[in-house]
């Protein structure tokens, strides 16, 4: 049987087995550091936080039980929606591009060229940058009234405005932002790469297989389970995004809220309008949405995602 | 490949790595020209050489900006260490495991992540400043030996079940348990997920910002995402050339660490199986 | 799990209770004392503040001072932190937007217990009042500042205009000689920076036309038309031309001091805080003047008010008053601190300090303590009430809706009354 075929007789699913009891013992002892983690270090707070979202805290004096109020007040208010709206688009559209320029960089920069490793630390090299103070100055160095990105386009005779204190176009230089940091899941997938043995590749070279078809048959399932890993965690971390939106809207999320990420939101009800009772349960809500986008990506994973075991 | 696909290769490549690195480009530029020409000046052609804002911006804080950056290369140590051991033996568990419960605990695990620390950090400071952990490194690098960092946790889960059982199973036949199993046979061929972890946690806990503001109250304790946000304050005139100089500073390490790390990220797998 | 949720709310709830140790005027302390000082600012400041402590630690050598300081932003999301951990600093750096906050919840000492160790005499009385939260005082003023227009006389001699005389001159003038500056600028220069970015042009604006931001019972009592008129005005500029477009308006909001309008010379008039001119001279590179208010002299009292640059707060749950009104004594009274500090903390609130250091100022800091000394104000407006601290952020958002065409000016001063008045009532 050819190698291909050998291939194409791994179990597609989420793999794994559902949980029984056989390596019981040698479970504990590996999930130990971890156990002890989640009781004295998450759960205390994380368990706090939740019963706090059913409070009214303003940090100064004790926590008082309101009962549901903050989540009533959730349906009322304006300014969360239209957080939640913002968060989506930046969601939907930032993720994908992201993976794609990642996926699209890793594969030319896995081998068969010289200078790899310096053009791999090119890339890489803005998400160092990404969260920290200068990125605000650098951003609208770029896409401010007088950035280079307007003096790019006036080659071309077009007038831009300024990206950044434009209401319509801020959030998609956000956008472009966390495009632009797209070396971290490069780096992922660069990695994952490695870990497709050569064998593979050779082995359909000699079936007769061209690049195109290895690229299907072999990378694309061999490597299913890194693009999974990368999708779900830029999903979560995305819908996360505070330092980005906090620095470069100098932590408003203006203009007129444009960039008002959800995150962003809940932390100045938090800390600017002492206000962590309601915030405690938008970040509960936060967490509601995030494992509901998760449980769909896991969900779908059983239809394109090739686990060897 | 033709040298006419790879000459065009290269310059694709290039082309892209300066726009990328334009940002880049423009920090070390201005960190190189007085505080008030940075702002008149947008172009990346420098007409002079000013390196002062280097050496003003090394001793503008309370200690010389390289006791920042020994705090931090201190911490970023320690957690580096922290992940590498606890995360990889969570991932044991979860890849290769059978036991009671697995997949509402990985669901648990994968929760963890999912609640932003702006809500987890009031209770959480009550938590270590109970414990007298205020002040110190403690409570940044406790959680990363006790595995809280889920990211790992899961990266290495999905680099473990991408490894066929075969190994496994004649290590097993073999006469190994699991710890033999764990040590001889996973961890040597998870390099490329160690590596990305350690690239990663170096990187991470070397720019976070909001934890090492909260816990570290001493300014001798300061570490260098602390130390660079002092130079900026939006109501007086900000030093910008030192920040920008100082950035640059506490970005080489990450490079440099970047660039000698990536070599472990491309080992493979040389064989698979048959012993 | 159950056990130790139940001790985290345990703590959260005991975290608040916890008490001081002991009366502000009790005795000193032989026994050594460590005292925790916290501040914001830049590493100017920092390293300032960090002599005047060596100082006070050599005059006082059993107390031992402990500075913690951060940037603007880290500094409130720590201060709230330690706050609800019952771990705050004893000496705490306070703005007026934050003071009602913090007072009207106990977290502050009312600094009338402590007049054994903190003197005030040499405050006046007009500068103590904008400290005092319902009747008690519980932040004491560094500095002052006042709202001002910066002129850059560089430019308007470039252009050949003539200075306005600001002792009469009304808001319809300043839409005039910004006009001349933004013809004759040709695109490059516009006449005037766009104001509606913080409260001060709003309260200087409402109180002009007569009325106030907030009753004495902390109510947005202000009235729509005025605010109408605030935001109809900001929108004349933009539209013709006399500020500069919205968007580079908005931009230029966003950044920080040295990328304003005046400081890159694109303005040649603008509002700002008196105290701000130093810096602004530095980053602009230009000759610039400090004049009064326009609508000053047409209106019935004095819109100018002084506005503390920060104060001194002393925390309620300190475990060492005494000690920590001294400090305070020292960074307020002290001719050394002074003269270290200089105006790095603002125009000093002390005037018998201010009179001192004045000959040792340089030229644009000395301008800045004589335009205090020679402004009219009328009485400080009621301190920010409790609730309200977000109020800048909410006037910003409606102003950039208001320059973007995304609400009319009317629109804008109806749902800034609602948003704000909401927030307090929220609180």
């Amino acid at each position: 049987m050819s190698a291909l075929g050998e291939l194409q007789r791994m179990r597609r699913g989420s793999g794994g087995t559902l949980g029984g009891r056989r390596d019981n013992k040698a479970a504990f002892v590996f999930l130990l550091p971890w156990f002890a983690g989640l009781l004295l270090i998450t759960a205390g707070p994380v368990v706090a936080s939740f019963v706090l979202g059913f409070t009214d805290y303003n940090l100064i004096q004790p926590p008082v039980f309101n009962g549901l109020d903050n989540f009533t007040r959730m349906l009322g208010d304006a300014r969360l929606h239209h957080a939640l709206g913002v968060t989506l688009v930046y969601v939907v559209v930032s993720v994908p591009l992201q993976l794609a320029a990642a996926l699209g960089l890793a594969l030319l920069l896995d081998r068969g060229l010289r200078g790899l490793a310096f053009y791999r630390s090119a890339f890489y090299l803005p998400s160092l940058l990404g969260s920290s103070v200068a990125i605000a100055v650098l951003w609208k160095q770029i896409f401010g009234a007088g950035g280079l990105f307007n003096q790019f386009l006036a080659l071309f005779g077009v007038e831009g405005p300024s990206w950044i204190a434009d209401p319509d176009t801020a959030l998609s230089t956000l956008i472009v932002l966390n495009v632009w940091t797209f070396g971290a899941p490069m780096v992922i997938f660069l990695a994952g790469l490695r870990q497709i043995p050569a064998m593979y590749y050779e082995a359909a070279a000699t079936d007769g297989a061209g690049k195109w078809t290895q690229f299907r048959k072999i990378t694309i399932p061999l490597l299913s389970p890194i693009v999974f890993f990368n999708l779900v965690l830029q999903v979560i971390h995305a819908f996360q995004s505070f330092t980005q939106a906090f620095v470069v809207s100098n932590g408003t999320g203006g203009p007129s809220d444009s960039t008002l990420f959800y995150t962003l939101y809940l932390y100045r009800r938090g800390f600017a309008n002492f206000d962590m009772g309601y915030a405690s349960a938008l970040a509960w809500l936060l967490l509601v949405i995030i494992a509901g986008f998760t449980a769909v990506n896991f969900w779908a994973a059983k239809f394109w995602v090739v686990y060897d075991d | 490949m033709t040298s006419l696909r790879k000459a065009f290769k290269h310059a694709v490549l290039i082309l892209l790595a300066l726009v990328m690195l334009y940002p880049v480009l423009w920090m070390v530029v201005s960190s190189l020209r007085p505080d008030n020409e940075i702002f008149r000046r947008p172009g990346l052609i420098l007409d002079s050489l000013q390196t002062h804002n280097y050496g003003e911006g090394w001793n503008a804080l309370s200690s010389p900006f390289g006791h920042y950056l020994v705090n931090s290369a201190i911490l970023v140590l320690a957690c580096i260490i922290g992940n590498l051991v606890s995360c990889s033996m969570a991932a044991y568990a979860f890849a290769r495991l059978d036991f009671t419960g697995k997949k509402p605990w990985f669901a648990i695990m994968l929760g963890t992540i999912m609640l932003p620390i702006h809500v987890i950090i009031v209770p959480q400071y009550i938590l270590f400043s109970q414990l007298d952990w205020i002040n110190t490194f403690l409570p940044l690098v406790v959680p990363k030996f006790l595995a809280t960092d889920a990211f790992f946790v899961f990266l290495m889960v999905q680099f473990i079940r991408g490894l066929p059982r075969e190994l496994d199973e004649a290590a097993r036949i073999d006469g190994c348990g699991h710890a033999r199993i764990f040590l001889r046979i996973i961890l040597p061929l998870m390099l490329p997920a160690l590596a990305t972890t350690v690239i990663f946690t170096f990187i991470w806990t070397w720019n976070d910002f909001f934890s090492q503001l909260i816990y570290l109250t001493d300014p001798e304790m300061y570490t260098v995402p602390v130390a660079l946000r002092s130079f900026v304050d939006a109501t007086v005139s900000t030093s910008w050339g030192s920040m920008f100089a100082m950035s640059v500073v506490s970005l080489l390490p990450v490079f440099l660490a970047f660039l000698v790390g990536q070599r472990y990220l491309i080992r493979g797998i040389a064989t698979t199986g048959g012993k | 799990m159950r056990r130790i949720a139940l001790a985290v709310a345990a703590a959260l709830m005991l975290s608040a209770c916890g008490s001081g140790g002991g009366s502000a005027d009790q005795e000193l302390s032989k026994d050594p004392v460590t005292l925790r000082f916290t501040w914001w600012g830049a590493d100017e400041r920092h390293q300032r503040t960090q002599k005047v402590i060596d100082l006070f630690q050599k005059k006082y050598p059993n107390i031992t001072v402990k500075g913690e300081f951060k940037d603007w932003n880290g500094y409130w999301e720590s201060l709230a932190t330690t706050v609800a951990a019952n771990d705050a600093p004893d000496i705490i750096q306070m703005d007026e937007l934050y003071l009602s906050s913090y007072a009207e919840r106990g977290a502050l000492l009312d600094l009338g217990t402590a007049t054994k160790y903190l003197k005030t005499a040499d405050f006046d009385k007009s500068a103590l009042d904008t400290g005092m939260v319902k009747g008690k005082l519980y932040a004491l003023p560094v500095g002052l500042a006042t709202y001002s227009i910066v002129a850059n006389t560089d430019l308007l001699d470039q252009y050949k205009i003539k200075l306005p005389d600001d002792a009469t001159w009304t808001w319809d003038d300043f839409k005039k000689i910004g006009d001349e500056v933004s013809k004759a600028g040709g695109g490059k220069v516009t006449g005037v920076q766009s104001f509606g970015f913080d409260a001060g042009s709003m309260n200087i604006w409402v109180r002009q036309h007569g009325a106030v931001l907030f009753d004495e019972a902390g109510k947005v009592v202000v009235p729509e038309n005025v605010l109408a008129g605030y935001w109809t005005y900001i929108r004349d500029l933009a539209k013709s031309g006399v500020a500069p477009a919205p968007s580079v308006t908005i931009e230029r909001a966003n950044g920080s001091l040295d990328q304003s309008g005046t400081a890159t010379n694109a303005s040649a008039l603008a509002t700002w805080w008196n105290t701000q001119i130093p810096s602004l001279a530095t980053a602009s590179g230009a000759k610039l003047k400090l004049l009064k208010l326009p609508g000053e002299s047409q209106s019935s009292s004095p819109g100018a008010y002084f506005k503390p640059s920060m104060y001194w707060s002393i925390s309620a749950r300190s475990e060492h008053p005494a000690e920590a009104a001294l400090l305070v004594d020292f960074l307020a009274n002290s001719k050394e601190t002074a003269d270290i500090m200089l105006t790095d903390r603002g125009v000093p609130a002390n005037s018998k300090i201010r009179t001192a250091i004045t000959p040792k100022l340089g030229e644009y800091d000395k301008a800045a303590a004589e335009y205090l000394d020679t402004v009219k104000v009328g009485t400080a407006p009621r301190v920010t009430p409790n609730g309200a601290s977000d109020v800048e952020a909410i006037i910003k958002r409606h102003t950039e809706e208001v320059l973007s065409d995304r609400e009319t000016p009317e629109q804008a001063a109806k749902a800034f009354i609602t948003e704000l008045q909401a927030e307090i009532d929220g609180a």
